[in-house]
């Protein structure tokens, strides 16, 4: 077997990639040549070694250039719709001019941009006097002067005719009521007196009616009181005084007794008295 | 057969092409969706740079959108996008080697992207402690990827990552189909000394695998 797989055909072995004959043969040939299986297996373990370095995680940007932007037509782009915007609000501004029909006037350094009819020159009127002038304003302050007198007058008279009036109307008024007031005042007072006096009578009798009825009721009972308190005392007095003489009676037995007492113990007992008065 | 979700996905991904190709925007924006995660992360693993990804990414599907409707055989989509992706990829090489701005990169890469990567690698794994040895390892592969040539990584990426076949890979690339396997081959070798060189043995990668 002249048979030796080149470095390709290895490559191609280690990877998978060789059809079923060809791996066949290859293998048959590592059988009999175990360095060159070694080496082989050698580049596997690179492999597997390799196969520890992994992928970076990475995000595709989203957006992308468009190749196709170039060929946008000419009346979509930017610069193109703003200047034919332009020129359109141009032509829009003449067209209206013209129909208005404008009028551009420079005179005397002053510039005047005018639509529909340019305004006449104002006509010159007439120019006044300076006399004129000053009679004009005589004439019409001496009318005015006059109308604000009559004015005033009138205005005056007015007041004072009301003003009369309003007096004379009052005082008729004020002299009826008064004296209807005392008319009525005279009358009234007497009866209110008599009203008043009357009243007070009564309420007087009343008053002292009812004082002298309290005033019996109240005696009374004071008197009752009284002499209840009295017989009170006297109860206790009694009650007192017979405690005194209880108190006595009990002494004088007390004393009674022992007075009983010691003559018996001394005539019990003569001979001790004698002996003690023996031994002196 | 036609009813099998495999196919069924693949004849929606057809017909997500066609309508797209036809300039339907909706279906373009689909398939960015689709395929961007894809595209970024070969260009990511390419450069082992995020900012450096973006751009490539975003450039290969605006011109993705420009020559969609041009694209004449919808089965060659894949190698198509790619060809495209590794296009951009070539160019960005070439300005940074111009520039010469890429020493510092070169000498810590992917330094400034601590902090996207933690955010990158979260919720994958549930411990901090892991998820602290996973970066770290990631980032050591990431390393050993980057001492490949530029021809042999996309290569291997296409390969390893991209999961496209040789034959695909041929056609993105616009070479035989051969010399994609001998790249990939002496890829492969490559990475064993590297990864032999900075002691990453199998036992090391032992409570990852």
């Amino acid at each position: 077997m002249n048979y030796k797989p080149d470095e390709g055909t290895l490559m191609a072995y280690l990877y998978g990639e060789l059809d079923a004959a060809e791996t066949e043969k290859v293998e048959q040939y590592l059988q009999q040549h175990p360095q060159m299986r070694e080496q082989l297996q050698q580049m596997n373990n690179v492999r597997k070694a390799l196969s520890s370095l992994n992928d970076v995680e990475v995000i595709a940007p989203p957006v992308f250039v468009d190749h196709e932007q170039h060929s946008i037509p000419f009346w979509k782009a930017g610069y193109f719709k703003i200047t034919m915007g332009i020129a359109a609000s141009f032509l829009f501004l003449l067209v209206a001019a013209r129909l208005i029909g404008p009028e551009v006037t420079y005179s005397n350094g002053e510039l005047r941009i005018s639509f529909n009819d340019a305004p006449k020159n104002p006509v010159v009127e007439q120019s006044l006097t300076a006399n004129e002038v000053q009679q004009m304003i005589n004439t019409s302050l001496v009318k005015n002067n006059e109308t604000i007198a009559t004015n005033w007058e009138e205005s005056n008279q007015k007041i004072q005719e009301s003003l009369n009036k309003n007096l004379t109307t009052n005082s008729a008024r004020i002299d009826k009521l008064i004296s209807v007031a005392s008319l009525a005042s005279q009358d009234q007072v007497r009866t209110f007196v008599s009203g008043l006096q009357q009243e007070n009578m009564k309420l007087m009798q009343d008053y002292f009616k009812l004082s002298s009825k309290d005033q019996q009721v109240y005696v009374e009972n004071l008197l009752v009181d009284f002499t209840k308190y009295l017989n009170e005392q006297r109860k206790q007095d009694l009650i007192l005084f017979q405690a005194r003489l209880n108190n006595m009676e009990k002494n004088t037995d007390q004393f009674k007794q022992e007075t009983e007492q010691i003559l018996a113990s001394i005539i019990s007992n003569p001979e001790g008295t004698v002996r003690k008065v023996n031994n002196y | 057969m036609a009813e099998t979700l495999p196919n069924s996905v693949m004849m929606h991904a057809d017909a997500l092409l066609e309508r797209a190709r036809q300039g339907d925007k909706n279906a373009q924006g689909k398939l960015v969706q689709v395929w961007y995660k894809r595209i970024y992360n070969f260009a990511y693993k390419f450069f082992y740079d995020h900012d450096l990804a973006m751009e490539v990414s975003q450039k290969t599907f605006i011109s993705m959108h420009r020559n969609l409707a041009g694209l004449q055989e919808a089965t060659r989509f894949k190698s198509w996008l790619y060809t495209i992706a590794v296009n951009y990829c070539r160019e960005e090489l070439r300005k940074r080697k111009a520039s010469r701005s890429v020493s510092l990169n070169d000498f810590s890469p992917g330094e400034s992207e601590v902090s996207y990567k933690w955010e990158a690698s979260s919720g994958k794994l549930d411990n901090p402690e892991k998820q602290l040895r996973h970066t770290e390892l990631s980032d050591l592969l990431q390393q050993c990827l980057m001492e490949l040539s530029a021809e042999q990584r996309e290569v291997v990426i296409m390969k390893e990552y991209e999961g496209l076949k040789f034959r695909e890979i041929a056609e993105a690339l616009q070479i035989s189909e051969n010399t994609v396997k001998s790249r990939m081959y002496y890829g492969l070798d490559g990475l064993k000394k590297i990864l032999e060189k900075k002691q990453i043995t199998k036992e090391a990668l032992g409570y990852e695998l």
